[in-house]
């Protein structure tokens, strides 16, 4: 495991160096702070935004664990999660094409009723998802003073 | 040296009181079923994948654009940078749901205490930042590049995403080589539960006794407060919540790789709901990339004293538009796959480029460039190696699905080869030259 260890250390400060060299090579200096503050904005913007609302969904859902089913609540979860990371990459290219494009050819169909469609969906997906897991425990719950 | 223990020095010890208790109940209260280094490898695994697929297919694509001298390329299959390409951008969008769900597993690590064990502890520590910092940047400005939103990024597109390509792939090994000894151990899942389905050799929790409020001690003050009432929520069952976990970043992956990469590949396209382009839209039934007005050429373009040049060294010949039509035509179906990830097969037709350099006298083997009527931009000018310019599918196109070429796909008349980039299939030709 040590020579592997070595052998990646090795190579990962080679490429560090070589992404380093084409970065002064190609990109103008002054470009620099801007880099440097688009990284500095994707930490803060996931380490404290993005962290901090799952966060506090995923405990507000546990909280409502008390009165709904875990199950369910997982289903829940599961589909705001899903509708929040496609909504993540739809919500960019709904403000750009509301600046407009070079072309009609870029972002050519209508995003944000293909959005709101997909909401429904998975809204629906959701129901049904909840309606069949109840359907089953309950089921099993019936069945299990028979097996037993 | 002293080897002997010491109390800590008066100045740390506010690490000991509310710095510490306050990292620890953080790392407490985010403990999760799912937050297991078994989950960690699951995730780390694909996305490493999907990492590595993206890096090889992008060094494909930038070296295409901008060989080194030596380089040869492929042109077989046809359709080998349209799937090269294609795989580029729909792994590239793959990585945003696996990205969040790997960082939301190693979250608490974040409020690991004392934040900096030593200067190596340190040096891991800062690997990572730039890691995590340079990915998303990474992802991020290849997916807003797909539909051209650069007026919110301060720096070039292509240069930026090249370099930091490199600086991600590097962190990659350093990161793979720090934690190798919790990959190997949880790389296979048989031996990363027990029996009861917990994971093995893995505390989620700090000692909760020496830091964090207890119910001897009783909550005090906000955070105090917060801790306590997030240790009254129930517990889900770690096998229910670590499947809809697993369950959840899946579907999340295949709804982002099922509506946008039917701009890529074609069976997907009838559910093509959010990719920057669509198949069959535009002039011609063909995408744009660049557009006639914005290269500048809208009437060079349709200048009536245009001719196409052919040149080698002392020898040249003009050809004007009637006269390219009348050379025996050639029809080929060919993707044009832009770098963008977007591709459409369409159907060309015009002369071949080799007959066209044989009438010149050009030599087997060899190079040519392609200037275009743009005035200035990085497609202006094009080099292409001889594998390409002797191939038999190398067209200079004048028509397209049965239409002569829209302005906007480079009327007069185009490059078109098989397995190359579609910046490289330069518009708007002007003068062929062999070099």
């Amino acid at each position: 495991m040590r020579i592997w260890r070595i052998a990646l250390v090795v190579v990962g400060i080679a490429l560090l160096v070589l992404g380093g060299l084409v970065l002064l090579e190609d990109v103008a200096p002054k470009r620099y702070g801007g880099i440097l503050l688009w990284f500095a904005g994707a930490i803060v913007i996931h380490d404290g935004i993005i962290a901090g609302i799952v966060i506090a969904v995923n405990l507000t859902l546990r909280k409502a664990g008390r009165r709904v089913p875990l199950g369910v609540l997982a289903i829940v979860q599961s589909a705001i999660v899903v509708g929040a990371i496609v909504s993540l990459i739809v919500f960019p290219q709904i403000v750009k094409q509301g600046i407009g494009t070079l072309n009609p050819t870029i972002l050519p169909l209508d995003y944000a009723a293909n959005l709101v469609l997909f909401y429904g969906v998975l809204v629906a997906v959701t129901a049904v998802a909840i309606a069949v897991y109840l359907r089953v425990t309950a089921r099993r719950r019936e069945d299990a003073p028979r097996t037993r | 040296m002293d080897t002997t223990p010491h109390p800590p020095a008066p100045r740390l010890a506010w690490w000991n009181g509310d710095v510490h208790r306050l990292l620890n109940g953080l790392r407490r209260s985010l403990a999760s079923p799912s937050r297991n280094p078994r989950m960690a490898t699951v995730l780390g695994r694909l996305l490493g994948i999907a990492f590595i697929v993206c890096f090889g297919t992008g060094l494909y694509s930038h070296f295409l654009q901008d060989p080194l001298p030596w380089m040869m390329f492929p042109t077989r299959p046809t359709f080998l940078y349209q799937l090269s390409q294609g795989i580029h951008i729909t792994a590239g969008i793959a990585c945003v749901p696996l990205i969040l769900g790997k960082l939301y597993v190693v979250f608490p690590e974040l409020f690991q205490t004392p934040p900096v064990r030593s200067f190596s502890h340190f040096l891991e520590r800062a690997s990572i930042a730039l890691f995590v910092a340079a990915s998303l940047v990474e992802i991020t400005i290849g997916l807003l590049n797909t539909f051209q939103f650069y007026s919110l990024f301060p720096f070039p597109f292509k240069q930026t995403h090249f370099a930091l390509s490199f600086v991600i792939i590097g962190s990659l090994a350093i990161h793979i080589a720090v934690k190798l000894d919790v990959i190997a151990k949880y790389w296979r899942k048989k031996d990363s539960y027990d029996s009861d389905g917990n994971v093995i050799g893995f505390d989620d929790a700090p000692p909760v006794a020496a830091s964090a409020p207890t119910s001897e001690a009783p909550a005090t003050g906000v955070t105090g407060r917060i801790f306590a009432w997030i240790d009254a929520t129930p517990e889900p069952s770690p096998t229910t919540s670590r499947r809809g976990f697993v369950a959840t970043i899946a579907v999340a992956t295949a709804a982002v790789v099922a509506f946008t990469a039917g701009q890529s590949f074609r069976p997907l396209d009838g559910v093509n709901f959010f990719a920057p382009r669509k198949a069959g839209v535009g002039p011609n039934a063909l995408p744009v990339n660049r557009t006639a007005r914005a290269a500048g050429v809208l009437e060079s373009a349709v200048a009536p004293d245009w001719a196409l040049t052919v040149v080698n060294g002392d020898a040249s010949r003009s050809f004007t538009l009637a006269e390219l039509a009348a050379l025996p035509q050639h029809d080929v179906d060919l993707p044009i796959a832009c770098v963008e990830g977007w591709s459409q097969t369409a159907s060309w037709r015009g002369p071949r480029l080799r007959d066209l350099l044989d009438s010149v006298g050009a030599d087997d083997g060899v190079s040519i460039r392609a200037t275009s009527l743009e005035q200035k931009g990085g497609f202006r000018l094009m080099d292409m190696g001889p594998e390409f310019v002797r191939d038999d599918l190398t067209l200079v196109a004048l028509e397209v699905n049965g239409q002569a070429l829209d302005i906007d796909h480079g009327f007069p008349a185009r490059m078109i080869a098989p397995a190359r980039p579609g910046v490289r299939q330069t518009k708007w030709l002007s003068t062929i030259e062999v070099i």
